[in-house]
């Protein structure tokens, strides 16, 4: 799982114009017949330092992400839900492996990015620095928050770099469990007893600001974010992404009796777009900055794995051993 | 005592606070990358499948069985081969035959076996196409080059000696046969449509 | 065949794989690489899985439903061994606790797959190559970690000091050993303890690991009779805490 608004770097005006033209034109022609960029092609500075970024961010999203749900692995109620949080956390933690391979390919060992997340480095999806009050909001981050992501992964899946692509091809494959999953979660609970009613209510009442910040604030054009998208590496804006969410997943939560705490969300019919109150993006900026309720454990908790897991890796490390960059 | 409410974080007893940054993991700590495929049914070629980091052979097994088959309805079997040992081609552009770029015959001689990886599209994976003698890497190549007619251009190959390849054994195939009894990964296990219809019932009558 | 003497040999199976598989869940997301956080959980839905095909028999043969089983017990109604119970520790015990359980239950479904107890006996030749990959991930793992650094070897070899009593624990006899034994139904512990000492004196001769006196250990018994740590009530209130909100709840 994994949401918008990207952090890519300011472009200096400079870095293009270093670049050998030939090959840049190679490049772009390629992408513009639709042809993947591999590792060992040739390929602008800026691509390579945007896409490690990019998909880097995308891999600590999914550790984190194990996070929040995890919360609940050890509570699921029965059988059925024991095993699918069970898995369905796991493939968080399997999907990282994938995202940072696909990162490695361009030249960023995973050990690196795994301590450039400890030390606050690098960034991850805003929305895992809330907490899970309940089984409730698990239930909710594996519907709503799952299906955000597959939005956003799906537009990445389209590409231009190879191996992100094969990624997230696995990665939404797997994703249809987690929607199917999550969204099962929530009929049962809205559908269900009081109780179970009132719990759900309240998860979605915590998560829907969260939510909209998931997708980041609108984008401002740019000539930067203009040859991100030429290149084929950021494949939708964050509104577009956020429309397409709403306009999916609005009607499916409504029609389970659930409100959702914005009086001011409706579908303007004219337009065809949804409209709501503007998210409060000063929250998002202080959460993002590390201000958040949860950011503070869950890199706690990822600096414990690694600490607790040293003396294992370092008896399995052979003197000799050699990393060598992943092919694909 | 940092206060969570994942009760397996509160187990841990973490700092409210570290005191100091956490050490940097040190250069050495990167174990090597083996790349995977998978075979899903018998006859069907392996595909490449990803990579796993992992001090040897053995535990690269281990570990590519989880990640990359864990799910499915069918599982035949695995192979991992350190990175380190495969030698790759260029890269061409679809449409590209990467063997027309190498000059050169093949020997003839059979001292060495070697095995052969084809991707026909970038973006798509590697997949196996099968198995040569020859003295070398690159005569290995040329080898390819004369054995496999190809319909579609090969726009990169994958060669690596027969003895770096780890094969799950035959008779382990069962290490997959339950697979298809998990269905609880699976999302065709979540249908809900019957009970969202009959609540919306509920509330028509009101 | 005498119905109790079954439901008490799938009771104490189910609960340990239920126990042992909840505790090796509480390792995802925080595991010591990424790859082995993967493989650890599938082992982990493994049993979970295991657990719930035994309380099904159970269900067919009179039982309560399988949830209603799992979650609604209390401490002294689980007839798990007290190994499967006990905290995870740090990653040497919950790796030993894993070879030292799943090498017993390897060996175990073996034994079961000849049982004249039919369904027992479907389940443990379906479930076979689970149990085949969670052994060969154990013995991997503790011969690469018996041989490899100081430290490790350290750490191993207090934990299977320390698991030692417990995993004897393991093969507390049940009140109708030997109607099992008679009817066919399971050859017993004592059967299955000899073969688990040959398999893991033979893992552990291949490493710097030293086992301690079989001889001399005094076995942990009494979970196979509801006898049980302190750590297995929070355990349970912990797993059942949601499920307990209402039980008759559909969650």
């Amino acid at each position: 799982m994994y949401g918008g608004g990207n952090v890519f770097e300011t472009m200096k005006a400079t870095a293009l114009a270093e670049e050998d033209p030939i090959k840049l034109a190679e490049f772009e022609a390629r992408i513009d017949r639709g042809e993947k960029i591999e590792p060992t092609d040739w390929m602008p500075q800026l691509y390579r330092k945007q896409l490690i970024r990019m998909i880097e961010q995308h891999g600590h999203s999914e550790i984190i992400g194990a996070l929040p749900e995890g919360t609940w692995i050890t509570r699921a109620p029965g059988f059925k839900r024991k095993l699918a949080l069970m898995a369905k956390v796991q493939d968080e933690v399997g999907h990282a492996q994938l995202l940072y391979s696909a990162a490695e390919t361009l030249g960023k060992p995973r050990e690196q990015m795994i301590e450039d997340l400890i030390s606050g480095k690098s960034k991850y999806s805003n929305i895992f620095n809330y907490p899970a009050f309940t089984w409730a909001d698990s239930c909710f981050i594996s519907w709503l928050v799952d299906a955000g992501a597959i939005v956003n992964q799906l537009a990445n899946s389209k590409g231009s770099y190879g191996p992100y692509c094969r990624a997230l091809e696995r990665i939404c494959a797997e994703e249809s469990f987690h929607l199917k999953y999550g969204h099962h979660c929530v009929i049962h609970l809205a559908t269900g007893t009081k109780t179970q009613r009132e719990m759900m209510q309240a998860a979605v009442n915590r998560w829907w600001a969260p939510m909209m910040h998931f997708f980041g604030p609108s984008d401002k054009i740019s000539v930067h974010s203009e040859i991100l998208m030429r290149w084929k590496v950021k494949m939708a804006s964050n509104d577009e992404c956020r429309q397409q969410f709403l306009d999916m997943y609005v009607p499916k939560i409504w029609e389970l009796g659930l409100t959702i705490p914005d009086e001011n969300l409706k579908k303007n019919e004219a337009t065809g777009t949804w409209e709501f109150t503007e998210p409060d993006w000063e929250e998002f900026k202080r959460v993002i900055n590390g201000d958040g309720p949860c950011n503070k454990e869950r890199l706690a908790v990822r600096r414990m794995a690694e600490e607790r897991g040293r003396w294992v890796r370092q008896a399995l490390l052979a003197p000799q051993a050699k990393y060598v960059t992943p092919l694909a | 005592m940092l206060k969570s409410l994942d009760p397996r974080v509160n187990r841990l007893a973490l700092p409210e606070e570290f005191e100091a940054p956490m050490a940097s993991k040190e250069q050495l700590d990167q174990f090597e990358t083996y790349q995977a495929f998978v075979q899903t049914k018998e006859g069907k070629p392996f595909e490449h499948a990803g990579i796993v980091h992992a001090p040897n052979e053995e535990m690269a097994f281990l570990f590519a069985k989880e990640q990359f088959s864990r799910r499915g309805m069918f599982c035949n079997a695995l192979c991992v081969v350190k990175t380190e040992l495969i030698q790759v081609t260029e890269f061409t552009d679809n449409g590209q035959d990467v063997y027309d770029t190498l000059e050169g015959n093949y020997s003839g001689e059979t001292s060495e076996s070697f095995e052969v990886f084809h991707l026909l599209k970038r973006g798509k994976q590697h997949k196996y196409i099968g198995n040569v003698q020859a003295k070398d890497f690159e005569d290995g190549l040329l080898a390819a080059k004369e054995t496999y007619s190809r319909d579609k251009p090969v726009l990169n190959v994958w060669i690596t000696k027969s003895e770096n390849i780890l094969m799950s054994d035959e008779e382990d195939v069962d290490i997959w046969n339950t697979l298809k009894e998990k269905k609880y990964r699976d999302a065709i296990d979540y249908r809900a449509a019957d009970k969202i219809k009959a609540f919306k019932e509920e509330q028509a009558q009101g | 065949m005498n119905q109790e003497a079954i439901k008490d040999l799938l009771y104490k199976m189910a609960d340990d794989q239920l126990i042992l598989g909840h505790r090796n869940s509480e390792w995802t997301g925080f595991g010591p690489l990424l790859e082995e956080d993967i493989a650890f959980s599938s082992m982990a839905q493994d049993k979970v899985g295991q657990s719930w095909q035994l309380y099904k028999i159970l269900n067919e043969l009179g039982e309560s439903d399988p949830d209603i089983v799992a979650f609604m017990r209390n401490a002294d109604q689980f007839h798990n061994s007290q190994f499967v119970e006990l905290p995870n520790g740090e990653y040497d015990f919950s790796l030993i606790r894993h070879f030292l359980f799943d090498t017993a239950e390897l060996i175990r479904f073996q034994m079961l797959s000849e049982s004249s107890f039919e369904p027992l006996a479907n389940l443990a030749k379906k479930i076979k190559g689970e149990t085949k990959y969670h052994s060969m991930h154990a013995k991997i793992w503790i011969k690469q970690l018996g041989s490899a650094t100081e430290e490790s070897i350290s750490r191993l070899q207090g934990s299977l000091d320390e698991a030692m009593p417990y995993a004897f624990g393991l093969f507390e006899v049940s009140k109708f050993e030997q109607e099992l034994i008679d009817t066919g139904i399971f050859a017993g512990e004592e059967a299955l303890k000899a073969l688990w000492k040959n398999a893991t004196t033979e893992v552990i001769s291949e490493t710097r690991l030293t086992l301690p006196d079989m001889e001399s250990i005094t076995p942990v018994f009494g979970g196979r009779y509801g006898s049980h740590t302190e750590h297995l009530q929070p355990l349970l209130d912990e797993m059942s805490e949601v499920f307990k909100v209402d039980p008759t709840a559909d969650w």
